[in-house]
């Protein structure tokens, strides 16, 4: 009775996850396959295909790296500030959050603006580079893989920070005190004793970050332009402009497969580096 | 049951009927961009639904958009469908629209020639373009004069093109044929290569006409090759951009009404593509800097007149493009203009 009052309670959720989740991804995935005879390669024709463009290799490595930076960065400046904010005073901290998260606030796109705003021909950056006499005319920044990624690191480093917070603050007060009385400087506390607790926190950051900007469109497609296409703004491309419904479906099914493929690796390292992280 | 009780279920239930009872008007259902909506409301749809006794709803969103749901819906869910040529040429060619019965749409034979049926017996066109270059005359010595002009090197990183997913970008690639000097369907290697050669003038190519005018308020480009709809909104943002008048021709495009297969009101579909096409709605359209007219029995003022493609003479000068060639050939294309673009 218990039992079937447990998966009672758990069918909405199931069927939900079932009808709006497991069946569109499968109808995806079955989409992307060719038919048995085709071409030398059978069924996996159309992934042959795409793997045979140098154009699209392009695109899948470029959305990994930039995917790859963001990440990276973003672990870097989302640590540091969580640091600093789980050590504030409580008054501080919850102001801090909220300043934080601030731009959380507004959407993705008017966020990936701001930045087109910013990073114009006669953008504040390139105003600011040449009244200090540091470029002589302005720098093409726009449409270039940098532009990509600073603006990405700017939406997802909240992300992070929330993340973070959240577990620097767990680990408890005592273990510093104990470390320190043991002899251990600031810095080295923090990287044998606070950075080992906190690989769960970082893992998950990493994941949302990663699986964020791999499949980002809004920013790359602003930021990025025609120039840098990748992964996201290629599957636009393919399905809403070519209508080549299966070969947008080849999009989906490699996006899909790199993101569980760096999330077991992800946790794998994790486990690696704190045997009690996951 | 106390009565009190019984009242309230009572009125719960007619309460329930009345909202479950279809309404008395019909529902007509218009998809188009939704641009300039104020007037649109004003010179069509309110008249409309007095004609017509009818409601009229919307589906808005840019063609390819607009066509992939009508697709997913196999044809169904709007009564008439605005396009440009080539994205109604590709609807044409996925079967989900119908033949339009001309004899329902009296006001067809009042349309300039290239007007009346541009794809067959399927939608005619309600309004002619032009799709040409625009430029920033205080950035650009001296002015555009020739579709040759983008390969100029004084212009490196200054042009944007539309991307070829749009409308116009499949043209981009005719006319680098044109400047190669061979047919860009035949040989498309020499093409491509006179494309390679444009790139380094290419900041970014863009997707949406918004997306264009940014470009040019914010100094990043002073070329770009546009449709002649975006001149206005272009000069409210730049003041001193020019329409280059090119001595190779203009390219004509054609924005076609479509009835869908799956059309539920295919009577008052008919009658609303007659009443867009009448003299006074295409004149109000163009007074009001909507659409130019392609009714011939037309008259505009000068300064009306001046923004538009109008008068047979200029339409007369237009090249043409024939989509059931240029769509697939665009599909072809597309690898290949993104190896050229975007590597």
């Amino acid at each position: 009775m218990k039992r079937l009052a447990g998966w009672m309670l758990a069918s909405p959720a199931t069927l939900a996850i079932t009808f709006l989740l497991v069946i569109p991804v499968a109808i995806t995935v079955g989409l992307s396959f060719g038919s048995p005879g085709q071409g030398d390669w059978g069924i996996v024709q159309p992934y042959a295909d795409f793997f045979a463009s140098g154009f699209r290799r392009n695109v899948l490595w470029r959305t990994f790296t930039v995917a790859g930076w963001v990440t990276v960065i973003s672990l870097a400046a989302g640590l540091a500030t969580a640091y600093v904010v789980a050590r504030c005073p409580p008054w501080m901290k919850s102001t801090l959050i909220v300043l934080a998260v601030f731009p959380l606030l507004t959407g993705v796109v008017v966020r990936s603006f701001a930045w087109l705003v910013l990073l114009g021909r006669e953008g504040m950056v390139n105003q600011v580079l040449q009244a200090t006499g540091l470029t002589d005319g302005p720098v093409a920044m726009l449409y270039t893989q940098g532009a990509v990624i600073v603006a990405m690191v700017y939406i997802f480093v909240p992300l992070m920070v929330l993340v973070l917070v959240g577990v620097l603050e767990n680990i408890p007060e005592d273990l510093m005190q104990a470390s320190s009385s043991l002899g251990a400087g600031p810095v080295a506390s923090f990287f044998q004793v606070t950075l080992p607790l906190a690989v769960p926190g970082l893992i998950v950051g990493a994941v949302l970050v990663f699986t964020a900007s791999f499949t980002s469109y809004a920013t790359p497609h602003l930021l990025g332009g025609t120039r840098q296409m990748m992964m996201g703004t290629f599957l636009q491309q393919r399905a809403l402009v070519a209508f080549d419904w299966p070969g947008a479906a080849v999009v989906a099914a490699i996006m899909l497969a790199v993101i569980v493929a760096t999330v077991l690796v992800m946790t794998r390292v994790a486990r690696r580096l704190n045997p009690m992280a996951t | 049951m106390p009565r009190y009780q019984r009242l309230a279920l009572s009125s719960i239930s007619a309460a329930a009927l009345l909202a479950a009872l279809p309404a008395g008007a019909t529902t007509f259902t218009i998809s188009w961009w939704g641009f300039n909506g104020d007037k649109m409301q004003e010179i069509i749809v309110n008249p409309f639904q007095e004609l017509c006794g009818c409601e009229v709803v919307f589906e808005t969103g840019n063609n390819g958009d607009r066509l992939n749901r009508l697709a997913m819906r196999s044809g169904a869910g709007v009564d008439v469908i605005y396009l440009t040529d080539s994205y109604s040429q590709a609807g044409i060619e996925q079967g989900l629209f119908q033949p339009i019965d001309r004899a329902q749409v009296p006001n067809i034979a009042e349309l300039y020639d290239l007007a009346q049926a541009p794809q067959g017996e399927f939608g005619p066109a309600y309004t002619v373009g032009r799709i040409g270059l625009v430029y920033d005359s205080a950035r650009v010595n001296p002015p555009i004069t020739s579709w040759n002009d983008l390969w100029r090197a004084d212009l490196a990183s200054s042009l944007s093109l539309p991307n070829i997913t749009t409308t116009a970008g499949p043209m981009v690639v005719l006319q680098a044929g044109r400047h190669a000097g061979v047919d860009a369907y035949t040989d498309e290697d020499a093409t491509f290569a006179a494309l390679a050669e444009l790139a380094p003038n290419i900041v970014t190519n863009y997707n949406t006409g918004s997306e264009m005018i940014n470009l040019f308020s914010t100094g990043e480009i002073s070329v770009s090759m546009t449709q002649d709809f975006t001149l206005g909104r272009l000069r409210d943002a730049v003041p001193t951009i020019e329409w280059a008048t090119l001595t190779d021709g203009e390219i004509a495009v054609l924005n076609t009404i479509n009835i869908p297969t799956g059309s539920e009101n295919v009577e008052l579909a008919h009658q609303f593509i007659n009443f867009v096409l009448s003299a006074d709605i295409q004149r109000q359209l163009a007074e009001q800097g909507v659409d130019a007219p392609v009714n011939a029995t037309v008259e505009l003022s000068p300064e009306a007149a001046g923004m538009w493609t109008y008068g047979q003479e200029q339409i007369d000068s237009l090249q043409r493009i024939d989509y059931s060639q240029l769509n697939p050939a665009r599909d072809r294309w597309l690898d290949r203009w993104n190896e050229t673009f975007g590597m």
